[in-house]
């Protein structure tokens, strides 16, 4: 009888997303009990911050096209990484020169190590990433375009 | 390397994230691989709408618009299964995750019926929300071992992953794939272009039996 | 054990519980939506806590997965609400429609965007051509920008492969990388501008 109520309530897809919703809130309640996790300390592309330069937080040393090393998992697979450090438009080297802020702005400026995670030691999120993107727009364009 | 399920045969590699091949992998790439071709060659039913006490019925015609958008994400789908199946690190296994999810949500919404779109709707919002604790997992995974490669996990030298993430990893994958389940009453199946819906059940069962290996790494 | 890490992992825990209560709770199909877009912001707090370059990295993918969906889903709402178009005007300003300004800006902008390249370089091409195709009275041409997406992509998987196989040639996948960015941020951009923009009749 209740095996009958529960699967009467659950072949409504209704009620897929508080269901769901729930679940995922119980498993997020349980592991708030499973704190606190170990922070492992060596971790993978780790960060430096310094304050003194204008590229801060993103700056990572030295000129391009010198190569710094990058603290990657396979760095045998990535010959080239670290080869970019920044690239700068003539605006934002003069921003760099002038003040100590660009990096703060560098949503705008992109480019050092996470363009180089990004494109080649993770260069395949990205890759998935974009397809997702384009998946996700050839659905609206195409839900768009049936409904006009 | 024993809790891989197999040994890899074959590994491929891109930067920090590894492809691997083992008889485990590999035969799940090629169950995916094998309906993603079907989904190419095959051409969608028509479906027939019998009306009872007479001898009328109608077809009802797809569009082809609808029949090669559906088919695009069917292909897609596949492709993600494929991914999914080999990847040999935990973040690009859950994005080719929600990639499954996200082209699902496409393959069902194509439909023109609102009874389907609305159901469309209420799995995508899953799908959505799943993101949450499978990007979760994955950060959890790092930030213990500090690695997401499967086959460093898989060397035993590494901290062990807290079981809260292996638990956020199921359950981001239990809903990615949910839209099977739910077509169990046939609101979405009932729909029209009967091979592009069975990429939705075969990709979530596919999906399901990878992450049984990855949560045993580590 | 209690570290910092662990502290800020409480925080965005108990967040992503609200999160998920409210989203169980809520009823309305636009409201679930809207909520969804809060409890995303968990995830991305639990990656943020990484606190090395790696987080960074993996945000950029964890949002985007995040904002497409979005967008696929809010498509799929309108139709399934069969909600109309409400009529949206244009910048129907005499002045700017038969003015050589419009051109001027937009083309200076376009071109500026294709110094600059990336993602910054998208964003300021796109601004010149949502502002070109808005005071024009633009006739969508959705096709036409889907396709430039698709080549966009195609030459973005073009460049992970030569970082990947021919890694000597690493500057032109860069350069091909920073192109395919560009267009792909444009047509995306100037997609979601027209996709609202202005009907006609």
């Amino acid at each position: 009888m209740i095996i009958r109520r529960i699967s009467h309530y659950l072949c409504r897809y209704e009620h897929i997303v508080p269901l769901f919703a729930a679940a995922c809130a119980v498993l997020f309640m349980a592991s708030v009990l499973a704190l606190p996790v170990t922070y492992h300390e060596d971790q993978l592309y780790p960060k430096a911050i310094d304050r003194q330069s204008p590229l801060d937080p993103y700056d990572r040393g030295g000129p391009p096209f010198t190569q710094v090393s990058i603290h990657a998992q396979y760095p045998e697979n990535s010959p080239t990484a670290g080869l970019v450090t920044s690239y700068l438009t003539p605006f934002s080297l003069f921003l760099a020169d002038t003040t100590l802020h660009l990096g703060t702005t560098i949503v705008a400026h992109p480019g050092g190590i996470i363009d180089e995670i990004l494109y080649n030691t993770r260069g395949l999120d990205t890759v998935v990433e974009t397809t997702i993107l384009l998946v996700a727009f050839a659905i609206a364009s195409f839900l768009y375009r049936k409904v006009r | 390397m024993g809790s891989l399920g197999g040994i890899p045969l074959y590994v491929l590699e891109f930067g920090d994230e590894l492809v691997y091949f083992s008889p485990y992998t590999i035969t799940l790439f090629l169950l995916a691989l094998t309906f993603t071709l079907l989904a190419i060659v095959s051409r969608p039913e028509r479906q027939v709408d019998v009306a009872f006490g007479g001898d009328a019925y109608t077809t009802k015609i797809i569009s082809v618009d609808e029949m090669r958008f559906r088919r695009f994400m069917a292909i897609a789908c596949g492709l993600a299964s494929m991914g999914a199946m080999v990847t040999g690190d935990v973040f690009n296994f859950t994005l080719f995750t929600a990639m499954v999810g996200i082209t699902n949500v496409g393959i069902v919404a194509a439909v023109k019926s609102p009874h389907v779109q609305d159901a469309a709707y209420q799995y995508g919002l899953v799908a959505l929300s799943a993101t949450v604790p499978l990007f979760g997992a994955a950060a959890l995974y790092a930030a213990a071992t500090g690695s997401l490669s499967m086959i460093e996990l898989a060397k035993g030298t590494l901290p062990a992953v807290p079981l809260v993430a292996k638990a956020l990893l199921v359950i981001g994958v239990v809903g990615e794939g949910m839209a099977p389940f739910y077509a169990a009453k046939a609101e979405m199946f009932r729909a029209p272009g009967a091979p592009y819906v069975i990429m939705c059940s075969l990709s979530s069962l596919l999906i399901f039996l990878r992450v049984a290996e990855v949560v045993m790494i580590g | 054990m209690w570290g910092e890490y662990s502290t800020g992992l409480l925080l965005v825990l108990v967040a992503a519980v609200i999160g998920f209560v409210a989203l169980a709770v809520e009823t309305d199909d636009l409201h679930r939506l809207l909520l969804l877009d809060l409890v995303e912001i968990a995830a991305l707090g639990i990656i943020a806590l990484l606190g090395s370059d790696l987080a960074e990295a993996l945000i950029l993918p964890g949002l985007t997965v995040g904002i497409a969906e979005l967008l696929a889903l809010s498509q799929i709402y309108v139709t399934k609400e069969n909600l109309k178009d409400r009529p949206v005007r244009g910048l129907n300003i005499e002045v700017i429609q038969k003015a050589d300004a419009p051109a001027v800006l937009s083309a200076f902008l376009v071109v500026y965007g294709l110094i600059l390249s990336g993602f910054t370089g998208g964003g300021v091409a796109a601004l010149g051509l949502v502002f070109f195709f808005a005071s024009r009275g633009y006739k969508e041409d959705l096709e036409m920008l889907e396709m430039a997406g698709g080549i966009s992509w195609a030459v973005w998987i073009l460049a992970f492969f030569v970082f990947m196989f021919l890694p000597q040639y690493w500057f032109i996948a860069l350069m091909c990388a920073g192109v395919g960015i560009l267009i792909k941020v444009m047509v995306k951009l100037s997609l979601s501008g027209t996709v609202w923009g202005e009907r006609h009749g």
